[in-house]
């Protein structure tokens, strides 16, 4: 433990408030904002930083990423901050945690020794995987799954804070678990400590889609600045009672308010209790409350007994997807699109997409005073197992009625290249089927 | 009944949509910021409002689907499911917005009768 924190740990209280560990955010998704570790380390005092890197889409990004080059399968982003954080996170005892090592924590671990290396430091840093049920996906029913990850708890990750590690990265943990993990870690909960780490799973989804809790995607934002000031990353102050305060660095974009937290809760979620592997929270429970500027008092919550089984996320190769805009301008809309379509079916009458789906935008007003006022946007989605079929022959189609269709055939953009797509669904597993592996410095504990 | 007003739901309630593998998800709550009698009738009064009926209702091209509703009363709204409307999730949708990003913001621009008292 660094000095900070011993003299945090160092007091209590009843509801722990003195002793509130600061957990910081600093990435909503794979993509986030690259300076917000930065941000978050130097714009005042936290004990840790998290992130979130793995959306469902991620993983088989990802997938995709590793089906190249079986070294990566983890955020590379991430090992850019972490470069340009590390040495000023050891010297201030700043932890690092974070779901970033996707479907390769030990190949990021051994990322980040490098790194460290290089940068003449010598950090702790601890790997937890054992997510990855990918090569078992068709013993445990997950057929033609490319990418399977079960969600795991925060325990894991509290182990190898208690170990002494100073960054430790995850696959497939739940969100909130990157902060359920730490005040494990500093609380000393226990599997028993079910409200408590409720408490905890509601300050992680909060905080997990970093500025989302600030005044980001907030159907309020009339009430925010609106100036060019960048959105400051949110924190949540985790008690040990399992309450927290969320807030931000001071003088940082956004704001934090009941209804930027209340945003963050009402939605992602489905139906009156919130799974977690540790603790499950009963939603009705949560109390907000105004605890000064940019500081909510999120309370009351109760967690109830977890499910018995573990999510899986799995993503299944679906296919291969292309697409096509024309605009359509002026009179006789219903007639160019008509014409079009029976064009473009007949080209495509050979080998046909499995899919073809036409969508059109609004029609133009009558008489409009400038071009794009009078046009509207058709388009053609296909799709199908084979990437033949929806490249070449599908855009070759379209081009070739430029001269040859209804007036004024025009497409937004030149048509691209087939892209692949995958199949998001989740699944359960039994936890007895899942060994999570706690890696520290090189040690399984 | 008193009398009502037709104005957009967002006048006094506010959403955030997002997306769970094909199914969108929206949360619709009222704000904060005016009194708490007000803000008390203004919750009762949308959660009786928000019923899978009406919401396939204001959102046409969910009126196919099987949509629930959630109320948080303690949270002020409701928790809404609108399932199947992404296909098969976001990397496969052909959806026009894959993610539902701005599913919620197109509620609240759609106009219902709201009782004069809470407006």
């Amino acid at each position: 433990m660094t000095a900070t924190a011993d003299a945090i740990a160092g007091s209590t209280s009843a509801t722990g408030a003195e002793s509130a560990l600061r957990i910081a955010n600093c990435s909503g998704f794979y993509g986030d904002r690259l300076s917000a570790m930065r941000e978050m380390l130097d714009g005042g005092p936290v004990d840790v930083i998290t992130g979130d890197y793995l959306a469902e889409l991620t993983m088989l990004i990802l997938g995709k990423d590793q089906l190249r080059d079986v070294s990566l399968g983890y955020a590379r982003t991430f090992v850019a901050q972490v470069a340009d954080c590390l040495g000023d996170a050891l010297e201030r005892g700043v932890k690092i945690v974070a779901n970033a090592g996707g479907l390769n924590p030990s190949g990021l671990a051994d990322k980040l020794e490098e790194v460290a290396k290089g940068l003449g430091l010598s950090p702790v840093i601890a790997f937890i995987d054992g997510d990855n049920l990918a090569p078992r996906a068709a013993e445990l029913g997950f057929d033609g799954a490319l990418t399977a990850n079960a969600y795991l708890g925060g325990f894991g990750i509290a182990k190898a804070l208690t170990a002494g590690a100073d960054i430790v990265v995850t696959g497939r943990v739940t969100d909130a678990s990157v902060v359920v993990g730490p005040g494990i870690w500093r609380h000393g909960w226990t599997t028993e400590s079910i409200d408590q780490i409720a408490g905890a799973v509601v300050a992680g989804h909060v905080i997990e889609c970093g500025t989302q809790a600030t005044g980001g995607n907030f159907s309020g934002f009339l009430e925010l600045p609106r100036d060019a000031q960048p959105l400051g990353f949110p924190i949540a102050e985790l008690r040990a009672d399992g309450s927290s305060v969320i807030t931000k660095h001071p003088g940082t974009g956004g704001m934090v308010s009941i209804d930027t937290v209340t945003a963050q809760l009402m939605y992602e979620i489905q139906g009156p209790v919130y799974m977690n592997p540790d603790a499950s929270v009963d939603l009705t429970s949560i109390e907000l409350s105004v605890d000064g500027p940019d500081r909510v008092l999120i309370d009351g919550v109760r967690g109830v007994e977890p499910p018995e089984r573990l999510k899986v996320a799995t993503n299944t190769l679906g296919g291969y997807r292309n697409q096509m805009e024309f605009v359509l301008v002026g009179l006789d809309i219903d007639a160019k699109e008509q014409w079009l379509r029976a064009q473009l079916d007949d080209a495509l009458a050979g080998s046909p997409p499995a899919e073809i789906t036409w969508t059109r935008g609004p029609l133009p007003g009558p008489d409009a005073a400038t071009e794009e006022g009078a046009a509207c946007l058709l388009r053609c989605v296909v799709k199908d197992s084979s990437a033949e079929v929806v490249g070449k022959p599908f855009t070759a189609a379209g081009v070739g009625l430029a001269l040859a269709s209804y007036p004024g055939f025009t497409l937004t953009a030149p048509p691209g290249k087939p892209s692949a797509f995958g199949v998001y669904r989740p699944e359960y597993v039994d936890r007895d089927q899942v060994t999570e592996r706690v890696v520290v410095g090189g040690e399984v504990l | 009944m008193s009398n009502t007003k037709r104005v957009p739901l967002g006048t006094f309630v506010h959403a955030r949509s997002g997306d769970k593998g094909g199914n969108a998800n929206v949360g619709v709550w009222v704000r904060q910021g005016d009194d708490d009698a007000k803000r008390r009738a203004r919750i009762d009064w949308l959660i009786g409002f928000i019923t899978p009926e009406r919401i396939r209702e204001l959102l046409p091209e969910s009126a196919e689907l099987d949509v629930t509703c959630h109320p948080l009363v303690n949270l002020g709204g409701v928790n809404v499911v609108i399932e199947r409307i992404l296909g098969e999730g976001v990397a496969a949708s052909t959806r026009f917005d894959p993610q539902a990003k701005a599913l919620g913001e197109w509620l609240r621009s759609r106009h219902v009768d709201i009782p004069e008292e809470l407006l």
